[in-house]
């Protein structure tokens, strides 16, 4: 056996002693070892911008929640303000409208600073990228780091997308970042914000723009004006057996003019409409209360004014009132004086169609800015990436060859300016402006009050929403809403889908209940072809609506807690309860908040074993045991009584004036449910109660929200006890279906309120209008009224109270 | 008359109570084996730390699309084993208009092939709604479970080819067993339908003996 030698020389052995009690390193290893600890400290507390724009928030907030808890990563300090933060999701999809604010909230961040783009949407306009208010991909206008695709991205996605910065964060050199750099480029200039003038204007690109208006003198644009059908739809000029006697007594009062019968509907003389409305409202037999929905339509050679109205106090199918009004000076009379709640949907026609409502107090856009240039919702508007009238477009298939949207229009981008733009003329800024109430009236600097903004970037906004309020001391004297930061163009891509793929996009109107919204387009549609719905898929139907509604009040309850001020800790609670309810989201339709699950005629897949047991457990068990909890944890707590207790009411009359709906009509008193009054899908089977509260308030909001929850649980219990074996599917499985022509209102009662589809087919495969009542765009319309006089802090509860999701109310 | 601080005191206690669990459940805790579904009876520690564990994969999953041909893990597509007939429902239903497909054509004649010449799906558009999926009459697309694809370039990494787009039957069949399998049990039957059929016509075919031409 031989023991190797070595050989060492005494330089040699001197050295490595000097090595082994001495460290000795370059500079570079010096910096690299500096550098590790350096990245380690920043990939390890890196703190985001509480900003969320669209869906995607909400999942961003699931990450924050207990299942997913970002703070392992050391990245749950979620930053109100942009100087305290230096990570920006960009959750959800960035409109021209809200990306000035989002330059102007990363030009306020400082460096170190990075940008995670989540979703389709925020990276390149992912579904809702035809639209005229949509940008593509933040990455026009701030510099990305990580990209998440997904629609939206699941918790988990966003926690590896965080994981990719880390990476980024990691392989990071101090002698090359940017902000060590002397007479950084990047440091200094702040990118430009965006400008909001006849269309998004880039700052950047006004030189070039001015000199192709001018050479060019305006721009070509890629398509065509659609012909519009050549009849208008009025499919039928006989009165229906109901509206008969009705017609009769009209026209006896009025004239024979003043009325003409349209199938179920009554067209309105615009002379007498206003008195028709009053009359239909003050007589007592009639107490036509309640305004349901109020939208427009445009046809060949007419605009329509089509209202939806109902008597609180019956159970019964809504009346339809249409008023006609010549396409070139469209004017219809306002039926703000007898339905107040009429306010911000007249303001809608008006944004959407150019269509003026005589005696409306405040007539101006609402989800564009003033300024913006057309009419969208008229048939010969045509956006920036308009294709063809109609899905598919030809090329997609058999010569489909990718291309982007952006590389075939004029401006390579979503945008377009009319030929007489010049940079000087003035564009949209009314920050400054004191607000405007619903009456129209502007608060004038006169008084001793400041003008306030909350949001669109605010903590208890729920999103991307806006309100300016005039204060005086803490006391509110004025408020005016500002919506629009997340609209989406729902019912202008809608009219170019066919029926069935408007599917998806309402999963994405209120993001927090797919599975509700699913169900009120499936059932205006399904009014229109008759297609029949077994009875096994309707209690499935019924299933997923009730468990939506468990699951958005919690959200709803954790979040009033939030915003007054119980920070996260309700909301945890209530966000544990969403997530197991979700989970049976996923496993049954394949998406946690996207279910897409409805079809014409059923359901698109069945339910599982797993389903079933998961269920028993939920419904009979952890959920009543949760909703006790909450109760127990929260009703009487003295700061939540205190802080709700009489702030924010609005009286039974109010309530029914201002159109408001779900639980803030109930809260106010009246018994008030679309699953009573207009029973839809197989409702009538179920026993249940409606509960009410006399206050009005917030506290009695939240109260309501409690027990309907209690209610669900109830109608869970017996529809999985009845439920039947069978089909799932009425009639035939189709990737597109021809619709008859006719016109349809379905509406269900979402957690929030009424849901509305309005929809009236041409007879081919898609909708010719599709307009979506929205339950929280309507119930903002109260907001000014129920937060007069209160404090600034309660405004916050209000809102909350009120349960919004900027999905919704802007679409 | 109501005493105040004691509903405060019994808040604090639901906290209170849930922070103990947390600890008591969570003491000794392992991660765990697999992916995680979380029982309605779940209590005290409700935290799946990912990337460590991961929550259960439904199968019905839906996060991007991608394209099936036959063949085992490793063996490369052919043009005879792509499923995709080029027949362009997939694109007719997308909502958003994220797939583009361009037809194969015979190298010589020119015609038309029932096969996929490219195939290209822009993940920045897709919604995931697996309509393609939902609808393809051959199960030639479905819907991935794979959502950890966060990376730092879109422009092209984004826009999903052919070659990134297919998966071999081998891997469907472990990603997808249930479906899977009644897929196959369909196409067998199909196929046993078809043989029956052809040995009927066959047989009719056949004179039967003893009967004049």
């Amino acid at each position: 056996m031989s023991i190797p030698i070595r050989v060492v020389t005494e330089e040699a052995a001197l050295e490595q002693e000097v090595r082994r009690h001495i460290s000795v390193t370059t500079w570079g290893g010096l910096l690299r070892m500096a550098e590790q600890v350096y990245n380690w400290g920043r990939r390890s507390s890196i703190w985001p911008l509480q900003f969320g724009l669209a869906c995607c928030a909400i999942e961003m907030i699931a990450t924050a929640a207990s299942r997913f808890d970002i703070a392992r990563f050391g990245a749950e300090l979620f930053r109100a303000s942009p100087r305290q933060a230096d990570l920006m999701i960009v959750s959800g999809t960035v409109t021209k409208k809200m990306v000035p604010m989002i330059v102007r909230l990363y030009n306020q961040m400082p460096e170190p600073k990075y940008v995670i783009s989540m979703g389709a949407c925020a990276t390149a306009g992912g579904p809702f990228k035809e639209g005229y208010n949509v940008v593509s991909g933040i990455d026009k206008f701030l510099p990305v780091d990580v990209y998440i695709p997904g629609c939206p991205p699941t918790p988990q996605a966003l926690l590896h997308g965080l994981m990719t910065l880390q990476k980024i964060i990691d392989g990071q050199e101090i002698s090359k970042v940017r902000w060590y750099q002397k007479n950084s480029q990047t440091l200094e200039n702040e990118i430009p914000v965006p400008l909001l003038g006849p269309d998004l204007i880039d700052q950047r690109r006004i030189p070039e723009i001015q000199k192709t208006l001018r050479e060019a003198g305006g721009q070509s644009l890629a398509g065509t004006v659609p012909a519009l059908p050549a009849t208008i739809p009025s499919f039928q000029a006989t009165p229906t057996e109901g509206r008969r006697e009705l017609i009769a007594r009209l026209r006896q009062q009025f004239g024979q003019d003043a009325v003409e019968p349209q199938g179920d509907a009554l067209l309105l003389a615009p002379a007498v409409a206003l008195t028709v409305a009053r009359y239909l409202k003050e007589q007592p037999d009639l107490g036509y209360d309640y305004l349901a929905n109020l939208t427009s339509a445009d046809y060949q050679d007419c605009f329509e004014v089509v209202s939806h109205v109902v008597s609180t106090a019956r159970s019964e199918k809504p009346l339809t009132l249409k008023v006609r009004t010549p396409k070139d000076n469209p004017r219809v009379p306002s039926l703000t004086p007898v339905w107040p709640g009429a306010n911000f949907q007249e303001r809608e026609c008006y944004d959407m169609m150019g269509i003026h409502f005589e005696g409306h107090p405040n007539l101006r856009r609402i989800l564009m800015w003033d300024g913006f240039e057309g009419w969208p919702l008229r048939k010969n508007y045509l956006e920036p990436y308009y294709e063809e009238p109609g899905k598919m477009f030809s090329s997609r298939w058999k010569e489909g060859h990718h291309r982007r949207a952006e590389g075939r229009v004029f401006w390579r981008d979503n945008v377009k300016y009319p030929a007489s733009w010049d940079a000087s003329q003035k564009t949209f800024d009314d920050e400054a402006a004191p607000p405007v109430d619903n009456e129209g009236v502007s608060l004038q600097q006169n008084g001793d009050f400041l003008v306030v903004n909350l949001g669109p970037q605010h903590p208890s906004t729920h999103g991307v929403f806006r309100m300016k309020v005039a204060v005086q001391g803490e006391r509110i004297v004025g408020l005016e809403p500002i919506m629009g930061y997340m609209h989406r163009n729902h019912e202008k891509i809608g009219e170019r889908n066919t029926y069935i793929m408007n599917f998806p996009y309402t999963d994405r109107l209120d993001y927090l209940t797919s599975m509700g919204n699913n169900f009120g387009y499936a059932i205006a549609v399904e009014k229109l072809t008759g297609v029949p719905v077994p009875e096994r898929a309707d209690y499935i139907r019924i299933i997923m609506a009730e468990y939506t509604r468990i699951l958005s009040h919690f959200w709803a309850t954790g979040f009033l807690l939030n915003d007054l001020g119980a920070f996260f800790t309700p909301a945890l609670y209530a966000i544990e309860e969403r997530e197991l309810i979700l989970d049976l989201f996923e496993m049954v339709s394949g998406s946690r908040m996207m279910c897409n699950y409805f079809r014409f005629g059923g359901v698109a897949a069945d339910l599982t074993e797993e389903f079933m047991t998961l269920s028993k457990g939920l419904i009979e068990e952890r959920l009543p045991r949760s909703i006790d909890q909450i109760d127990r944890f929260l009703s009487r707590n003295e700061i939540l009584t205190s802080r709700c207790k009489g702030v924010g009411a609005l009286t039974r009359e109010q309530a029914i004036a201002m159109s408001a709906s779900g639980p803030v009509l109930r809260a106010s008193g009246v018994s008030y449910d679309v699953r009573r009054a207009q029973p839809y899908s197989l409702y009538e089977r179920f026993p249940f109660e409606i509960p009410t509260r006399t206050t009005g308030d917030v506290y009695a909001r939240y109260q309501i929200r409690i027990d309907e929850m209690r209610e669900s649980l109830r109608i869970l219990r017996q529809a999985f006890k009845e439920l039947p074996a069978g089909e799932i599917q009425g009639g035939k499985k189709a990737w597109n279906v021809r619709v008859p022509a006719g016109e349809s209102y379905g509406r269900v009662e979402n957690p929030k309120g009424e849901l509305g589809f309005y929809i009236v087919g041409d007879g081919t495969d898609h909708p010719y209008r599709y307009h979506v009542r929205s339950p929280s765009f309507i119930n903002l319309t109260a907001l000014e009224t129920m937060c007069r006089g209160h404090l600034v802090a309660d405004v916050v509860a209000i809102l909350g109270s009120i349960d919004i999701v900027l999905g919704e109310v802007d679409r | 008359m109501q005493l105040y601080g004691v509903e405060l005191l019994r808040g604090l206690g639901i906290t209170f109570s849930h922070f103990v669990r947390t600890y008591v459940k969570g003491v000794g805790r392992k991660f765990a084996q697999g992916n995680v579904r979380q029982l309605p009876t779940q209590d005290g520690i409700f935290t799946v730390p990912y990337p460590e564990e991961k929550l259960a994969v439904p199968e019905r999953l839906r996060v991007l699309p991608f394209l099936i041909y036959n063949g085992n893990t490793g063996q490369p597509a052919t043009e005879e084993s792509i499923r995709c007939t080029a027949c362009g429902i997939c694109a007719k239903v997308c909502p958003p208009q994220c797939i583009w497909i361009v037809q194969a054509k015979d190298a010589v004649a020119g015609k038309p092939k029932p096969k996929p010449a490219e195939f290209t799906i822009d993940m920045d558009v897709c919604m995931n709604c697996g309509f393609c999926s939902e609808y393809c009459p051959f199960d030639a697309i479905k819907m991935g479970h794979d959502f950890e694809l966060s990376n730092s370039e879109r422009d092209k990494s984004h826009i999903f080819e052919m070659d990134r787009l297919l998966v071999p039957t081998e891997n469907y069949a472990k990603t997808h067993p249930g479906a899977w399998a009644e897929e196959e049990a369909k196409r067998q039957a199909a196929a046993a339908k078809k043989a029956a059929t052809a040995a009927a016509a066959a047989a009719a075919a056949k004179p039967a003996p003893g009967t004049p031409p």
